[in-house]
């Protein structure tokens, strides 16, 4: 069960890198959301610094890709608001949208397009002229390790090479909020670490990056804030120093959203000794 | 290995009984159509008895299964696991116990049952005498087996191919040839017969090639058998099991190769060009185009919706063609194309899907989705308007009166302005999330949305019906008038009046979509395709 001490503790804590941030980049408020008669997003306050590179962790069905959804202007909540750079999504979505990149869990694109026009095309619905959106997608597919796979259809790519794609379509008009849903899920090794890189050099150029993930070493190595959310609510955020508290992360997780099941002790044929 | 196989097979039609409401309709939808078939094409066959061409019409009948087992196995794949050599392939299975095994599995259900039902009409139609029965009989069984034979050649030899992305596009298209079969079967051929320009005996001079083709040795076998030639009759069935007997080799060899091949989906060709079209229009508008324009000739669905107006043109101009309506059957063609290029498209969200996230970043007011809606109707105009004003002209030419083809064409325009027009109105009121099942490459509404589809195509058929009356009535009321003078003003109005309708779909679908597009987000994120 989650220990109300601990995440009372690190629940005040504004993200950021250390210094004092006059105004967030993503302030998040009374964020609610519910599907029938169950609530996905029971009430979450958020405030994430510009700058940062922070992780939104839980468990499978805790809420993470709702409230994101939500954050990004993809899913409308019941109630709570939502300020990118002070500027409400839902109130003033042109204004706001402008400004953040987002990469989605369940990676779906215009996969009939190759991966260079996908990116141009993005590029191109931001506003930006289609010679530099070129420029920049040939850049991008360059850094994300895609330009000897730039002319064929996003179609034929794999689970990771559309991920990195659509984070080359997230980045291409420079936001300074980048919102990426599970990034790193089915993505392999050395993918992922193109990803990781890409992120650090992008939340260290002063931009923020806002995260989901249930990879808890990934966001150990890479995140300097953290908030963990379960049963759709946030029970724990602050630097990721606050949120530990000594432990590792993944100790930490496991004592706010409590250990769930056996360890498999009905299964005693389960192994080789027992054959 | 055979017992197994066939076990396997009957527990994954039974399993379809037990499973959703919707896999219990259509499994007994499905057996319906096979008992419906088998009668059908028995009491057909059995009808033939004493017809003169009697002979050519049960070998095109024969050649008709086998072209079907050809095809429709490409169209389903996936939907029977056992046609895939790669779903065996971890198991340690011998290729020859494999083959038998695998052929039992596919004389086993409802079709493989309704073929050998149906087609054991040639005992009644063709067989006189005893010996003749008999020979009808083993015919009937060698031509069940030669379809197997050749469907399990033609899906394991393609196997690799069907699961690459490029396999599945092609086998995709495979549905406008079945489409053309249906309308061939549904429309031309009983209005020919009903217009007394079919008899048997038109289809002799198909027969003298089909003759010596399997499913036409068959047939003859049969006829020689009845006029008491029964060493050439035995001989044509020999050849007959002879050549399963090639495609069975043929198929356990592919079937020992696909065992052990390593899957080639990924290795696949480049795209020509480097970036997207339009780049020097610029703007949301200009953007959109440039993607959908790429999707008109890339995506199979689109090409496939591209073929079904096409043939739908054709079929429709079918009177004029004959000679004896030339101006309606021509104004069909010109209306019934423009009214499906729209009326296919009138789910743009749903059919953006779950890929709609990127445009509906930057489609946050009504300018915005005014330009993403007019992006997407100039892609889907630069192809529907060559379409229908060549399409009827070339009817119109063909059927003598070039004219009608000229006149034509302000109803084609209109009525593609009408069609793309309604279709932006129903993406917004009525939009759904679609998906692709397997076994159909066109795509339908994800269960729960069928109230929508339906609306969606049934008010668009109408919406574009009544909106293209002033142009039917303007074509009749200027009869009188000198063609140099009223073709060109038909012209003019029907491609104004058509622009304006399409211009008054893009403003009322955006003024509709305004506010709703992280809804209509949630919808195309549900669909599949």
């Amino acid at each position: 069960m989650a220990e109300p001490a601990s995440a009372g503790q690190a629940s005040t804590g504004q993200a950021g890198t250390g210094q004092a941030v006059a105004q967030p980049a993503i302030s998040v408020r009374g964020l609610r959301k519910s599907f029938g008669s169950k609530e996905a997003v029971a009430g979450i306050d958020l405030d994430i610094g510009k700058g940062s590179l922070a992780g939104l962790v839980g468990p499978n069905g805790a809420g993470k890709t709702t409230s994101l959804s939500m954050m990004t202007g993809l899913l409308r909540p019941d109630r709570g608001t939502v300020l990118i750079n002070g500027v409400s999504v839902w109130t003033d979505p042109a204004a706001a949208k402008a400004t953040i990149g987002v990469v989605p869990a369940e990676v779906r694109l215009f996969d009939r397009l190759s991966g260079e026009e996908l990116l141009e095309y993005a590029g191109r619905l931001h506003g930006l002229p289609a010679g530099e959106a070129r420029q920049r997608a040939a850049q991008l597919l360059d850094v994300l390790d895609l330009k000897d796979d730039a002319k064929r259809l996003v179609a034929d790519y794999s689970t990771g090479m559309r991920k990195k794609a659509a984070l080359g379509c997230a980045l291409i008009h420079n936001p300074r909020v980048l919102f990426l849903d599970e990034p790193l899920e089915g993505v392999d090794p050395v993918s992922a670490d193109v990803i990781r890189r890409l992120l650090k050099r992008f939340a260290d150029s002063g931009s923020t990056v806002l995260f989901s993930s249930h990879v808890m070493e990934l966001v150990e190595q890479v995140c300097d804030h953290v908030s963990i959310i379960a049963a759709g609510r946030i029970v724990a955020t602050g630097t990721m120093d606050e949120v530990r508290a000594g432990k590792t992360l993944q100790q930490a997780f496991i004592d706010l959203v409590g250990a769930r099941g056996t360890g498999g002790e009905g299964l005693s044929w389960l192994g080789s000794s027992s054959s | 290995m055979a017992r197994i196989l066939v076990q396997l097979k009957l527990r994954l039609l039974l399993g379809a009984l037990r499973a959703t409401n919707a896999t219990r309709v259509s499994f007994i939808v499905s057996s319906t159509v096979a008992l419906m078939v088998a009668i059908g094409t028995f009491v057909g066959l059995a009808a033939l008895r004493h017809n003169g061409g009697a002979v050519d019409l049960t070998a095109v009948i024969y050649t008709v299964f086998a072209l079907g087992w050809l095809i429709l196995p490409l169209v389903t794949f996936g939907l029977d696991a056992t046609l895939d050599p790669a779903t065996l392939a971890l198991y340690p299975l011998r290729t020859r116990p494999l083959v038998i095994g695998l052929l039992a599995a596919s004389a086993t259900g409802a079709w493989p049952l309704a073929n050998l039902i149906g087609e054991l009409g040639i005992t009644v139609g063709l067989a006189h005498g005893a010996l003749a029965v008999l020979i009808a009989v083993i015919a009937a069984l060698l031509q069940v087996a030669f379809c197997l034979t050749l469907a399990r050649l033609v899906t394991t030899a393609l196997a690799g191919l069907m699961r690459s992305r490029r396999g599945r596009d092609l086998a995709a298209l495979a549905i406008i040839p079945i489409f053309v079969l249906y309308e061939v079967f549904a429309q031309v051929l009983p209005r020919a017969i009903g217009h007394h320009e079919l008899t048997a005996a038109s289809f002799a001079e198909v027969d003298s090639w089909l003759r010596w083709l399997p499913p036409g040795l068959a047939a003859h076998a049969v006829q020689d058998a009845s006029t008491g030639h029964a060493g050439t009759a035995v001989l044509r069935l020999l050849l007959v099991a002879a050549s399963i007997v090639a495609l069975g080799w043929l198929w356990a060899r592919a079937l020992s190769h696909a065992l052990v091949t390593a899957d080639s989906s990924t290795q696949t060709a480049s795209v020509k060009g480097g970036a997207l079209p339009l780049g020097r229009s610029g703007g949301l508008t200009g953007t959109v185009a440039a993607r959908s324009l790429a999707y008109q000739r890339r995506d199979p669905i689109s090409m496939i919706y591209w073929g079904l107006t096409v043939v739908i043109m054709v079929v429709v101009s079918l009177s004029a063609l004959r000679g004896n309506h030339p101006e309606t059957g021509v104004l069909l063609c010109a209306g019934f194309g423009g009214a499906f290029t729209g009326l296919l498209r009138g789910d743009l969200f749903g059919m953006a899907g779950p890929a709609f996230y990127l445009d509906a970043l930057v489609l946050s007011d009504r300018r915005a989705l005014r330009s993403w809606f007019a992006g997407q109707n100039a892609a889907v105009a630069v192809i529907a308007i060559p379409l229908v004003l060549v399409v009827p002209l070339v009817v119109a030419i063909i059927s003598g009166h070039p004219v009608n083809g000229l006149l034509a064409m302000a109803l084609g325009l209109a009525a593609t302005g009408a069609g793309l027009g309604v279709g932006d109105f129903f993406s917004s009121t009525l939009p759904y999330p679609a998906e692709q099942r397997a076994g159909s490459p066109i795509p339908r509404q994800v269960n729960g949305f069928a109230m929508q589809a339906v609306g969606a195509r049934f008010g668009g058929l109408i919406a574009t019906a009544i909106l293209v009356i002033p142009v039917i009535v303007a074509i009749g009321a200027t009869g009188s008038v000198a063609d140099a003078v009223r073709i060109p003003a038909l012209i003019a109005g029907g491609a104004i009046y058509g622009a304006l309708l399409a211009c008054a779909g893009i403003a009322l679908g955006a003024g509709l979509a305004q506010g709703k597009v992280p809804e209509l987000f949630q919808l195309a994120a549900r669909s599949k395709l």
